[in-house]
């Protein structure tokens, strides 16, 4: 018995071919193309709305798509959703976590759920609590714990039974700047730990900066993809941002000499490609009495998806 | 391999059970009260009934009521693990949807027997079951009949999308199910038309095989024979867990149910 030749498809950790969810009239995701390869930190990108739940949803066996394919490995999620499901751990936006028991209960829950015994669950938790610092936690009734730490928690469950796939739905969605930061360190963790394969969405754009890849996805179609720095390094080296009371002559004034800017709400962006800030110090000078703001500097990945959005081509 | 699942629904279910103690205790004040103040109340009114004092003759709807009601709220739960998450946990695990609803019906029937338990222990105590119960009838009249209220129970739940309308449940479920059986009064004594409504009434059912094995109150008050008895009760259970089954099923995976559990489509 020969190997098939070709070996293509299998080798991506997740593939999804020509995904499309309809709901009533309402084109949920269209025609969505992905594939992510083993090991990779893959985001998922786009405003509220833009069909990344959807999306996930759909890989995770969760939703039927209305037409195209999902391969996990090589497991066909619509042929066999519960072959699928033991491959991928996944994170809800919202908590999937029992309130009224303690985080061990909680976690011994979760491990039986996925056939595990009892002892290699425990173990399991406990070396993925001491990830997370959270060791000490685990006879507290999960009702007392912080937001940030209950997102941790439902990492934790997330990845008890050692998925290959671990997608994470906004797993920043509601929390403050320094919980944000720490579920971002414990992803970063959890990767080096485990070299599991990671798939997240997130609307904070310019969160996913640690990302291999992303691609951005608006009204359920996929309209950029690369390495974030790749994308980011496209729009130059600074971001002019400037604010002004009579923005539209001003933006007139600048545009000759800066190129085409964008404006989004009462602030306009301008593209600097160059390293060298002298020809906007110069600018700065000289219209100094009409701009009320003037901020330089480094585009992120929400300036891409800015300028995307707005149909500005982007050349690299 | 679904054993360990399903392990972990009964035994949350169980743990939930003892940690709410306000619902256990009231589990067990409620059927006192109808046994000691409506029994005894009516019992003065109606005096013997089939040769037997009214108070005897409410044990086995007591016994029923209790798991009526523990198995009915164990199960709507599943309402509240839609609401609070725990669902997403499930949906999520490596097994069959439709076992989740074989789970809960599985630990809701558990929960009612533990607790109709914990009554046939006071009632014990105070004297009010004898020696002459029939324990095998009764062990088979705790399973099947818990098992056909947690079926009652999953089917409500799965036509339920919060528990804000429990009143509603209260009152259109639970209420008419208990008063419309032969908990209170013998089925062949009543009106044509209700009488009608308690032969439909799957609860009936179990209240008259519990009638059957408290031998003190004796074959004589039961309506129906053993057989169709567990009979009407077991092909209940399973209609309920289909028809369950299929309502978390509808359309594909459980679209239905992801909706429900976010509340968008993002």
């Amino acid at each position: 018995m020969i190997a098939p030749a070709v070996t293509g498809i299998s080798l991506a950790a997740v593939s999804a071919t020509g995904l499309v969810k309809h709901y009533g009239d309402i084109i949920a995701v269209d025609g969505l193309d992905l594939e992510i390869r083993p090991g990779e930190f893959f985001g998922l990108l786009g405003p509220n709305g833009s069909g990344k739940t959807t999306t996930i949803h759909m890989l995770a066996t969760l939703v039927k798509p209305t037409r195209g394919a999902v391969h996990i490995g090589d497991v066909d999620v619509a042929r066999h959703p519960v072959r699928a499901r033991r491959q991928i751990g996944l994170v809800f936006q919202e908590s999937a976590l029992d309130r009224t028991l303690t985080v061990a209960e909680n976690l011994r829950f979760a491990g039986r759920l996925y056939d595990l015994p009892p002892r290699v669950s425990a173990q399991r938790a406990q070396v993925l609590l001491e990830l997370f610092d959270m060791a000490d936690k685990r006879n507290r009734p999960v009702a007392t714990l912080s937001g940030g730490m209950r997102r941790a928690l439902d990492i934790v469950r997330g990845v008890l039974h050692e998925p290959q796939v671990l997608f994470l739905d906004e797993p920043t969605i509601g929390l403050d700047l320094p919980n944000r930061r720490r579920i971002w360190r414990f992803i970063e963790r959890l990767r080096a730990r485990t070299g599991m394969t990671v798939l997240l969405t997130t609307h904070y754009l310019e969160e996913a900066d640690p990302c291999d890849r992303v691609c951005f996805i608006r009204k359920g179609r996929l309209v950029d993809e690369g390495a974030p720095k790749d994308l980011v390094g496209r729009l130059g080296r600074h971001i002019l941002e400037i604010e002004s009371d009579d923005l539209e002559s001003l933006t007139a004034q600048l545009e000759p000499k800066l190129g085409e800017c964008l404006i989004d709400g009462d602030v306009a962006f301008f593209r600097h490609a160059d390293e060298d800030l002298s020809t906007l110090a110069r600018l700065q000078t000289e219209t100094a009495s009409a701009a009320s703001a003037w901020r330089v500097r480094r585009p992120n990945l929400n300036d891409v998806f800015l300028w995307i959005s707005a149909g500005k081509v982007l050349k690299p | 391999m679904t054993g360990r699942p399903i392990y972990a629904v009964m035994e949350r279910e169980v743990l939930r059970m003892f940690r709410q103690k306000t619902r256990l205790v009231s589990a067990m004040v409620r059927p006192l009260i109808w046994l000691f103040v409506i029994g005894a109340g009516f019992g003065t009114v109606i005096g013997e009934s089939s040769g037997i004092a009214y108070q005897t003759f409410l044990i086995p709807g007591v016994i029923g009521m209790t798991m009526l009601f523990g198995a009915m709220l164990a199960a709507l739960t599943t309402v509240y693990d839609k609401e609070s998450g725990v669902m997403r946990m499930m949906i999520i695990a490596p097994l069959p949807h439709y076992w989740i609803v074989i789970a809960k019906v599985l630990s809701a029937a558990l929960a009612a027997i533990l607790q109709a338990l914990l009554l046939i222990v006071l009632l014990a105590l105070l004297g009010y079951l004898t020696l002459e119960t029939d324990f095998v009838l009764l062990a088979l009249g705790l399973v099947t009949t818990s098992l056909a209220c947690a079926g009652i129970g999953i089917v409500t739940a799965s036509f339920t999308r919060t528990l804000d309308n429990f009143a509603a449940i209260m009152n259109f479920v639970i209420f008419p199910v208990f008063f419309l059986s032969g908990s209170l009064y013998p089925v062949q004594k009543l009106p044509e038309l209700l009488r009608w409504v308690a032969t439909i009434n799957p609860y009936t059912y179990g209240v008259d095989l519990l009638k059957h094995a408290t031998a003190s109150t004796g074959a004589m008050t039961a309506d129906f024979t053993l057989a169709n008895d567990v009979a009407v009760l077991v092909s209940f259970t399973l209609v309920a867990v289909l028809l369950a089954s299929w309502r978390f099923s509808r359309e594909s995976a459980y679209e239905p149910m992801i909706h429900v559990l976010t509340g968008k489509r993002g």
